[in-house]
Order: structure tokens, then sequence, then C-alpha cells
């Protein structure tokens, strides 16, 4: 069992950028019509941001400003998928035996969200980054908790996935649309993360990702929420 | 406009594609202007990004390692200048 307090939060999807419109969604939760839009992040340099893939922008949109003035920050990046799109170009280049975009290529690796961040912020604290099955959340929220227990004042997760193409479509579901959500975790005993052992029941997983489930129980100020996965269930418990 | 004009043009409409720089215009970039490091402030993976659109563009190979190859990467001027200088050969 571990415990934190979720000191702040920011969210992105595409059409929900406001605390608001995250509001308005978590009591009447809707999937959301497919977009391309991508948020955004004109706070930094345009030779910087060029780059940076939609996944990327959601990543340094939510984080950035929950960063803001902190200095020494370590921070754990969650995505299950990752760059998908551009893994996906990557391998039609292979394909058709045309060469590779060093670009591409370069930011197509699992760690390049958080070395991106490190560069632009010049920021070197610790950073993971985490793929986990569909409770990545879990996982990286326990590794954010061994930062916390080591000393760190705060750690700052990022968790997003990016709609993936469709030649996907078949193996990824857990995808409802884009988003990401940024937390601000700091010591504390607000909340409180237990993992059990059970056999699951197809009915009983969340019907959103976990990442999303989680904000509707910060915004409807529900005391408790349950994420399963396989044989691992999750309690999520706010002190009441 | 004469053809050595035309194919800076065309070099500098490449660099802004290729390297997705999306806030500038191919009158922005000056043909003697310094591409990497200070000047446009273009880095090493743009170099290679570059490079491999040079080639898919204009059909001609680069050598990497090549001790010339820096000095044709130096402006859009040079770069027209070895384009023209490969599709002759």
């Amino acid at each position: 069992m571990i415990n934190f307090n979720i000191a702040q939060w920011r969210a992105w999807a595409p059409g929900l950028e406001t605390a608001d419109d995250w509001h308005a969604w978590s009591r009447a939760p809707v999937l959301l019509p497919v977009s391309e839009a991508s948020p955004d992040v004109s706070f930094l340099p345009a030779m910087q941001r060029r780059r940076l893939s939609r996944l990327a922008r959601m990543a340094f949109s939510v984080g950035w400003p929950l960063a803001e003035g902190l200095q020494d920050l370590p921070l754990v990046f969650i995505s299950r998928h990752g760059e998908t799109p551009r893994t996906l170009d990557i391998l039609s280049d292979l394909a058709n035996d045309q060469p590779l975009s060093p670009t591409q290529f370069s930011l197509s690796v699992h760690n390049a969200v958080i070395g991106l961040w490190s560069i632009l912020r010049n920021e070197t604290s610790e950073m993971t980054a985490l793929a986990a099955a569909g409770d990545g959340l879990e996982h990286g929220v326990l590794e954010a908790a061994t930062l916390l227990n080591e000393g760190a004042p705060a750690v700052l997760l990022v968790i997003t996935e990016e709609q993936p193409p469709e030649a996907y479509a078949g193996w990824i579901d857990d995808v409802p649309f884009p988003y990401a959500l940024g937390l601000l975790l700091t010591p504390g005993d607000e909340w409180q993360l237990e993992l059990t052992s059970a056999t699951v029941q197809p009915c009983t997983t969340a019907q959103w990702p976990h990442a999303l489930n989680l904000l509707r129980t910060l915004l409807t100020e529900q005391g408790a929420c349950q994420h399963a996965w396989k044989n691992r269930v999750w309690n999520w418990q706010r002190k009441p | 406009m004469s053809n050595q004009k035309s194919l800076e043009h065309e070099i500098k409409e490449l660099i802004i594609e290729a390297l997705g720089l999306e806030d500038i215009s191919a009158d922005d970039i000056g043909s003697d202007q310094t591409l990497f490091g200070e000047g446009l402030g273009l880095d090493s993976v743009d170099a290679l990004e570059l490079g491999l659109a040079i080639q898919k563009t204009y059909g001609i190979k680069i050598d990497a390692d090549a001790k010339d190859t820096r000095n044709h990467f130096t402006n859009v001027a040079s770069l027209a200048a070895f384009v023209t200088a490969r599709q002759a050969a």
C-alpha cells in the first residue's frame, strides 16, 4: 500500500482543454469525435517544437504548467502504446525499401519525450519512461511513490496515449481518443493505493482508461475507485 | 530566374518541408546564410534529414564520411552547386 497527495492535475484531449471542460466531461463522459487537433505548446521555441508529435505535445502541454517554478522535479512518463503513428511510418518505409527518416527514428524510442523534456527544461533529475499493460497508471504511481519515499519533494507523472493508426485497430482497443493526464504528486496521505489479487470478471474492468477514470473520481469528489487488469486489482481510496 | 536561382529556391522549399520549418518561407532563407549551428540554426539531426531529402529528390549519393561533404552543406548556394555538379557527373 502506498500513500501520496495529488497536489495538482492537468489534462488534455481534443476539445477538452480547460478544467471546466474536464469537470463537465467527468460528470457525463462521452466518446470524443475523431480529431487531428493538437494542444498549444507555443511556450516552446519554434525550432524545438517543430519535430514534436501530438503525443509529445500532449505530454508537454499537461506537464509544463505543473512543473512551473519547480526545479529538480523527477518525471515518470507512461504510455502503453507510445508513438504508434511514427512507428507505422518507419515500418512502412522499411517495407518499401526506403531509407528511414533520422528524425522519425530518433523520436520513435519510448524515452524520446523525457529526453526532450530534460533538454528543454534543463532538468537533470531522475526520469523514467514506462510502458506497462492496461495498468500503466498504477505502475507509474508506484514508481513515483518510491521517488517520494527517497525524499523527492514532488514527482511529476505524465500518462498519455495517441490514437493509433487504423492498421493497429485489430490489436489496440484501449484508446478511445487521444489523451494526456499530468499529476503533480507530493508526500502525504490524502490518497491511498493498494494492490490486491483477484480473478477479474471482464465486466468489472473500467469503461475508460484508468487515467481518465481516476480523473473522473478526482473531479466528481468520489472517495474511491477500483481498476482491475488481468489478476491485479488496484484500489484507490481518498481520505474522507 | 536563372537555373542556379531556381535550383536554390527549390532547395529552400525542400529544407522547409523536410525539416518542418513551419514558421518560415523560402524568402526568409538567404542563399549564403549558414545553415547549421549559427545562421538558420539547424542541428545534426537536420543534417542527416536534409542529406536524405537531397539524395531522394535528386537521386544522388552523399558520402557522410567524405571530408568535403561538410562544405557542401554550408549554405543553399553550396548545396545547389553540389547538386548541379553531381547531376552533371
